[in-house]
């Protein structure tokens, strides 16, 4: 064939795949924007839920979603930054450093699911923690762990050998290195890694419904053992009594809820990302 | 293996005491051996230029020197490397403390993304605690030792980074030397500048070996010949002739180092 045709087609071809992409982004978003939209009022917000969830608002379940998100992050952050640190500047055979991101990948790769059932096991049961949010926090923090190693990781790595040989050559030990080297660039990586993570793990289900939450009658928890409700879980509560019109109504708007606050994550991520490329490139 | 010994009548008394000496050592990475059994000493406040062609062990030899290759995966050495009558390589031997007298400029600049001078007290502020009064007299001495002063004293708070290749050079050099370290390595310091700024360093590097001993890796044979006191010609990871450069060009015992000083050829 001639490759100026084959030129056309495959340029074509890219442009149509493309616009097909963005056109089901907007059908998604634009069906949950409609249909929430009129769901969502100052009440909706800033009530809590009545009548199994089909009435009243979902205040609980934002500040639920809010606490348990926040705590996971706070925990997650300084394993994973520690992670990343030991994998840069303290380990220094090969193999050992490919075996820890082997370790990482493979606990990003892990369904949901299963960290549900972990949680269940070891913190409910033989821990006996009974359902509480901050199992739920644990259980999120560990799933974020790899998304926020792999980018301090990244952004640590990227440094230059010459510059941490220049810091070393003045005298500094390893740690002073670490921390007035490593750290300052890796810990803007973390931050991207973390909103990206807490991005992903504010809209998870699966690994919080057997052991950190509630559906009905929690309102703001006073002590670390006691489920909260959450916006992801209450979606699929509602959404299982389909039949009932106001409780679908309320579940299309807790969606755009929840999507708006996975947006809020996403997008300070990205210009997480920005500046970061800006100092850099410094 | 030849000790670099001097016999030139410039120089002074005190130039003839080494203050670093190589004995018998010897550097693999993994299973590779890259310096074979080097033996030699380094003149206290003179330049000793290490020269030889690509691969033949220069880096290696001065990145040894203050112990930098030991972040390098796999290095692993033998024999001994004495700084003021003590092994630096030995178990107990902090590599900061060694490195705080053995202060190294590399090939490339590489400046910090802060101002300049926060570039200056970047190690050092690292070792002890310094008043606002110290920083600026610090700031003040390094800059002016390198050259800088007149060129930065009205902007010392913005960033290192806006200055010209040649100046974040004497810049490191600045910082460096902020540390006071007694040794001060350079891996070839001009070969990433232009003839302008390359000539800078140069002429700072002969002033400072008033104060310092200084050892200087270079590709560049004339460079040598311009600012060496001693020479070392290194090929193949061993040390074929070193001494004094007059002796060196003039007279070299080695047939193989006559070679590489006329036409940069070396067979070994």
């Amino acid at each position: 064939m001639n490759r100026a045709l084959v030129n056309i087609i495959f340029s074509n071809l890219s442009r149509v795949l493309g616009w097909l992409a963005l056109v089901l982004l907007i059908v998604l978003i634009g069906a949950i924007v409609i249909k929430g939209a009129g769901a969502v009022n100052l009440e909706f917000l800033t009530m809590g839920s009545s009548n199994f969830g089909a009435g009243g608002g979902i205040l609980y379940q934002i500040i639920g979603s809010i606490i348990m998100i926040t705590v996971a992050g706070l925990l997650c952050l300084p394993l994973a930054l520690g992670t990343a640190i030991a994998q840069t500047a303290f380990i220094k055979r090969k193999s050992i450093q490919n075996g820890i991101s082997m370790l990482v990948f493979g606990l990003n790769s892990v369904p949901s699911i299963i960290f549900g059932i972990f949680g269940l096991i070891f913190f409910v049961n033989i821990l006996n923690t009974g359902i509480s949010w901050m199992v739920g926090s644990f259980i999120l923090a560990i799933m974020m762990i790899p998304t926020v190693v792999v980018t301090a990781f990244q952004s640590m790595d990227s440094i230059p050998t010459i510059y941490r040989e220049s810091a070393l050559s003045l005298g500094m030990t390893r740690w002073q290195m670490v921390r007035h080297v490593l750290i300052p660039q890796g810990f803007s990586g973390a931050l991207t890694g973390l909103l990206v993570a807490l991005a992903r793990a504010v809209g998870e289900t699966a690994p919080i419904m057997f052991i950190a939450t509630a559906f009905s009658g929690v309102t703001i928890p006073t002590s670390v053992n006691e489920p909260v409700a959450t916006l992801p879980t209450h979606i699929l509560i509602l959404a299982q009594n389909a039949v009932d019109p106001v409780a679908l109504q309320s579940a299309w708007g807790a969606s755009l809820v929840l999507m708006v606050l996975v947006l809020t994550f996403s997008v300070s991520g990205l210009f997480a990302r920005l500046s970061l490329r800006k100092v850099s490139q410094r | 293996m030849s000790l670099l010994k001097v016999h030139s009548q410039q120089e002074s008394a005190s130039a003839e005491e080494s203050i670093i000496d190589v004995k018998n050592f010897k550097v693999f990475f993994k299973d590779l051996q890259v310096l074979k059994s080097i033996n030699l000493s380094f003149p206290q406040n003179s330049i000793t230029c290490i020269i030889g062609p690509s691969g033949g062990g220069k880096s290696t030899l001065l990145r040894s020197l203050n112990r930098i290759n030991d972040e390098v995966e796999g290095f692993s050495c033998e024999g001994e490397l004495i700084l003021e009558n003590e092994n630096v390589y030995d178990k107990n031997y902090k590599p900061e403390e060694l490195r705080a007298k053995v202060g190294m400029v590399f090939q490339r600049p590489c400046v910090f993304p802060k101002s300049i001078a926060e570039n200056v007290l970047f190690g050092l502020s690292f070792q002890k605690k310094l008043s606002r009064k110290e920083r600026a007299v610090i700031v003040e001495e390094s800059l002016r030792a390198v050259g800088l002063w007149s060129e930065t004293s009205h902007r010392l708070k913005s960033s290192a980074t806006s200055l010209s290749i040649g100046q974040q050079q004497r810049l490191c050099i600045a910082r460096t030397i902020a540390v006071k370290p007694k040794v001060l390595l350079l891996d070839e310091p001009t070969s990433s500048l232009d003839p302008v700024s390359a000539q800078a360093i140069e002429k700072l590097v002969m002033e400072l070996k008033k104060e310092y001993t200084i050892i200087f890796v270079t590709h560049n044979i004339q460079q040598a010949n311009r600012i060496a006191d001693n020479i070392v010609f290194l090929c193949d990871g061993k040390v074929i002739e070193a001494g004094p450069k007059s002796q060196m060009f003039e007279k070299p015992s080695n047939e193989k180092t006559r070679s590489y000083l006329n036409s940069e050829f070396c067979d070994c």
